[in-house]
């Protein structure tokens, strides 16, 4: 083995000179070695493969994708890799809220990349890569959400007359997620049209959840390690799904909405106001979409505390401690977030962790004529700056999840009050964090 | 009534009772040959106004498409899982149903009920051990991974299928032939299973049902086009945020057809293979 | 040389050779399903956390059972499932006869329409998922579509939410997959009746239903058991169905065993806890299927067959 690691340096060194003799990139660094990677697949997520030829032209590396698959399959599979010893590859796809789950298996990206490569992305989504101080994740794209509204039902005079007669106070795209509400209800037409909508069960309605409880001034662990968010803020958190639920400013299905049909519901121009990821931003402005050159955007409401939501993940890529050639892993996801690589994955609307690729971006749209890109970048570069944050790290935050996310949804549907919803949750979760402790 | 009357009725109440049976998988199959936007519209369009191939061509990768779905690989796995795995539980089905039916032996009915009652663990509870143990053995992600699991699966309910079939053969035709010098082997093979073979064959279209289907299981037992099914590749639609429901049904018509098609072909087999098969102890 | 013949005499010996002959069969369930289970046995006394390989052998006891009989949720969703397969294994049996009797009947093209009526059998389960969670969505879901258009409501019903609806909408899902199953069996009992005991009681007077009850269906019975059997081994089918319409949601309305071992086991990834609930629903599967194998058996011994 070590003979082989002191060939493979002896190689490496004639490679590189070889090269620096041509003056070309660094060709053929590692020639013959093939990097298995395991990669979430999915419409969205794959353009950026179509790059992958180019990284192994440049290093004469070869790439197995191993498996390709959404990411609750893969979260799966990667459990499961653990659970049998079976990790025989080296670079995985991966996400903020499923990161902290995976104990030793990712090493910590500061030792084997580049200060430039790590600091060219956003400070912010790189905080939130970090799992017990470790970076662990390079992000590629992130998922943080902001408002959509239907412009034309705030130009409509009827409308904006009798939205001040009844709640007081004029009728413009809401700054405060109670105007929200307020908004919601009025525009509520059951079961035609519907005020707004949320995810309401699985990691979405936790995150929700847990991204109204920060706005409204909440923490969702205490001091003492044990869950703290049966507090009054967390109440008030969970009363607005509940309110709007009652009042049938959402769609009655939402306890089983996941994101497809958050987005597939706006885009039949049947929802007044939807939270949603910049991913969507194309398509609600597309002839696909029955609201098309009527959708505006505004940065995510404000809870009572003054805080913006800002619940995000960012999809990113890790290498496992058991990497047999870290180094070929190192530069892999270095060429995968790179400029270019953001760039092409910024272009499908997708949101680019490095602020350059945005600007990019934002200047490529605006040379194109395409206002609607620009400012869906800007909202969202903003956002990403200055709101996102991640879910609490721990490995513990799934399983929490999966017991809160069913409480959450029964106060929704009324069969608890919030806070015996939330003490039931809490109970639930403190017994999780005893276990492990 | 006369009965030519009683006959159109009741042709017609079949008729619309299969109308109403099919519908559901019918508008999926439709769904098919739709563009998204119409298949999810509100309200409903109902008479398609525009049909297409244009999720057929998304998933083979042909014209200006994202990234192809690899869905001949996964027909192929598919094929060659649910065929292979057919085949061999047919085999072993055969040899254990041969033995329950003909011979006296200790431990018969506990044998027998055990044989059964190891099909009644839900997938769900065996996933995960046997993933681990098929790791240790590197035997995931394999096609042969996957059918020893689709065999053990489908093995009790052959066995019980086939062992009704040859106590419904009279013992004496054999016994006969081994008289006039027929060996046992060739009083099986000469006179027994020609007699048995629609059993057998309605045997092998439930199992072959079975393996072309099945999801759980191969869901966490396969990794990459070496070894998934088309079942499992339906999941490639379902991203994180979104599902790609027309591409989907297109998958599903592609799932369908060849299984509808063995059907159509076994039909008359599988009547008659079942009519004596499991009752007639 | 000697000990060959002497073991091939064995094996090829009047009493060896049952054995010999479900040899392969008993080792195929031997690998795949017997270590398998042993190993999630033990597992249930661990707190094996599936991204921790080294808790697999922190013994925790009888601890997860003990959490298990006092759990709440757990007993509901255990008396739901039973209570669902209850209700949807009866009504396939009853649909899937009513089915059988119509087709019985007709003569012109009854290739054709059974292989129609085989249709749904085609559909994997994950497909009947995705179909129904598409059918029964409350905004844009055809079916909530088609009762607006057609004017028979106003409200987007919630099917999917709503408890009872979801359970139906569930278990009207499960009964599309299976009914098939009952029908092609009973069919087949249909073909094989004999017809002389028909004609005599239309000899002696019976009307249709006298028929029906006193010959028709005993006849039938042992088919129906058999497809109860056969769908009673093959139940856990319908974890797929569920877990893709409801996930078990909202509010643990439409939890099923299933999908609470599921998402114990892999999403929360407590493994110990989620083996342990596996068995005490392997007790439920073989209680139902050793009732419905008994009544087979009796069945066929009423027929006269000698089992």
């Amino acid at each position: 083995m070590r003979l082989l690691s002191k060939l493979s340096t002896v190689l490496l060194a004639g490679a590189t000179a070889v090269t620096m003799f041509a003056g070309a990139s660094s060709a053929g660094e590692f020639d013959g070695y093939t990097l298995k990677v395991k990669l979430i697949g999915g419409a969205q997520y794959e353009p950026l493969y179509t790059r992958i030829p180019e990284w192994e032209a440049a290093t004469g590396a070869k790439v197995e994708i191993l498996s390709r698959k959404n990411h609750f399959e893969l979260d799966r599979e990667i459990k499961q890799d653990i659970a049998s010893g079976s990790i025989n590859w080296c670079v995985g796809s991966n996400h903020t809220s499923f990161a902290p789950q995976y104990g030793s298996l990712y090493i910590d990206l500061s030792v084997v990349l580049d200060e430039d490569v790590v600091g060219a992305i956003s400070e912010n989504v790189n905080n939130s890569s970090m799992v017990d101080g470790r970076l662990v994740q390079l992000a590629r794209h992130s998922d943080v959400s902001n408002l959509y509204y239907i412009k034309s039902l705030y130009e409509d005079e009827q409308n904006k007359a009798d939205f001040k007669a009844e709640y007081g106070y004029d009728l413009m795209p809401p700054e405060t997620w109670d105007q929200v509400k307020d908004q919601a209800i009025f525009f509520a037409d059951p079961p035609n049209f519907y005020g707004t909508q949320y995810v309401g069960k699985d990691e979405g309605i936790s995150g929700r959840f847990y991204e109204m409880l920060v706005a409204e001034g909440g923490t969702f662990f205490g001091t003492d390690g044990k869950v703290a968010f049966n507090s009054p803020e967390g109440v008030r958190a969970l009363e607005w799904f509940v309110d709007l639920y009652e009042a049938k400013a959402v769609p009655a299905g939402v306890p089983n909405y996941l994101w497809d049909e958050t987005g597939l519901g706006f885009a039949s121009g049947t929802v007044a106001l939807n939270l949603d990821w910049g991913g969507w931003a194309t398509f609600f402005n597309s002839a696909d979409s029955k609201i098309q050159g009527d959708v505006g955007l505004i940065r995510a409401p404000k809870g009572s505390s003054g805080k913006r939501t800002g619940w995000s993940g960012s999809h990113s890529f890790s290498i496992t401690e058991a990497c047999d050639n870290k180094k070929a892993a190192a530069s892999f996801v270095t060429f995968l977030t790179n400029f270019d690589s953001q760039l092409l994955e910024g272009r499908t609307g997708l949101l680019p962790t490095r602020p350059d690729a945005i600007a990019a971006v934002i200047e490529e749209s605006r040379a194109a004529g395409n206002d609607w890109l620009v400012e869906v970048f800007e909202t969202y570069g903003a956002s990403m700056a200055e709101d996102a944050f991640a879910v609490p790290s721990t490995p513990l935050w799934i399983p929490i999840s999966n017991e809160l996310f069913p409480e959450l949804q029964a106060a929704i549907v009324g069969e608890k009050t919030p806070q015996q919803a939330l003490d039931d949750a809490a109970a639930a979760a403190n017994q999780l964090i005893e276990d492990e402790g | 009534m006369s009965t030519q009357t009683k006959a159109i009725i009741s042709w017609i109440v079949t008729f619309i009772v299969m109308l109403i049976i099919t519908m559901p998988g019918l508008w999926v199959i439709l769904s098919g040959f739709r563009p998204l936007q119409e298949i999810l519209a509100k309200p409903a369009i109902w008479i398609p106004q525009r049909l297409t191939l244009d999720n057929f061509y998304a998933i083979f990768g042909i014209g200006e498409t994202q990234i192809a779905i690899p869905v001949l690989a996964y027909f192929r796995n598919s094929i060659i899982i649910a065929t292979t795995s057919t085949a061999i539980a047919i085999i072993v089905g055969i040899s254990g149903g041969y033995a329950f039916a003909r011979y006296r032996f200790k431990f018969k009915d506990t044998l027998f009920l055990g044989l059964m009652l190891s099909r009644t663990v839900p997938g769900i509870a065996l996933s995960l051990p046997v993933f681990i143990v098929w790791a240790r053995l590197g035997w995931i992600d394999t096609q042969f991974g996957l059918i020893l699991v689709y065999v053990a699966l489908n093995v009790p309910f052959t066995i019980w299928l086939i062992d009704g079939f040859f106590r419904q053969i009279p013992k004496e035709l054999a016994e006969a032939a081994e008289v006039d010098g027929c060996t046992r082997w060739q009083a099986f093979w000469k006179i027994e299973f020609p007699l048995a073979k629609s059993g057998i064959a309605s045997a092998g279209i439930f199992a072959f049902l079975t393996s072309w289907n099945e999801f759980a299981l191969a869901s966490n037992l396969t990794r990459s086009t070496n070894s998934k099914t088309l079942p499992v590749g339906l999941t490639d639609f379902i991203a994180q945020f979104t599902t790609d429901w027309a591409g989907m049904c297109a998958m599903a018509f592609i799932i369908i057809v060849p299984a509808l098609i063995l059907t159509f072909l076994v039909q008359k087999h599988l009547i008659a293979g079942l009519t004596f098969g499991g009752v007639k102890g | 040389m000697s000990v060959m013949t002497n073991i091939k005499r064995k094996l090829f010996s009047e009493q060896a050779t049952p054995y010999v002959l479900l040899l392969p069969a008993v080792i195929m369930i031997l690998i795949v399903v017997l270590f398998p289970l042993i190993f999630s046995l033990y597992t249930s006394f661990t707190g094996y956390k599936l991204t921790r390989p080294d808790t697999l052998f922190k013994l925790v006891g009888f601890r997860n059972y003990v959490r298990i009989f006092g759990d709440w949720d757990f007993w509901v969703a255990f008396f739901r499932t039973v209570g669902f397969l209850a209700v949807v294994i009866n009504l396939e049996f009853l649909l899937g006869l009513g089915i059988a009797l119509l087709i019985n009947k007709i003569t012109w093209g009854q290739r054709t329409m059974r292989t129609i009526m085989m249709f749904p059998m085609m559909f994997s389960p994950i497909l009947v998922g995705f179909q129904f969670k598409f059918i029964f969505n409350d905004n844009v879901g055809i079916l909530n579509n088609a009762l607006q258009g057609l004017g028979i409501t106003e409200a987007a019903i919630p099917w999917l939410v709503d408890g009872w609806l979801a359970m139906g909408a569930i278990a009207f899902a499960e009964i599309w997959m299976s009914t098939s199953i009952f029908a092609i069996l009973l069919l087949a009992g249909l073909f094989a009746m004999p017809k002389d005991p028909l004609e005599a009681a239309q000899v002696d007077g019976c009307n249709a239903w006298q028929t029906f009850r006193h010959i028709t269906l005993p006849f039938l019975m042992p088919f129906a058991y058999i497809a109860m059997t056969i769908r009673s081994l093959d139940v856990a089918r319908a974890y797929d169905v569920v877990d893709t319409m409801t996930g078990g949601g909202p509010a643990g309305r439409t939890e099923l065993l299933w999908t609470l071992i599921a998402r114990t086991g892999y999403d929360s990834a407590n493994m110990g806890m989620a083996n342990a609930m596996a068995y005490v629903s392997i007790i439920l599967s073989i209680a139902f299927t050793y009732y419905f194998f008994s009544k087979l058996v009796a069945a066929r011994r009423y027929m006269g067959g000698a089992l």
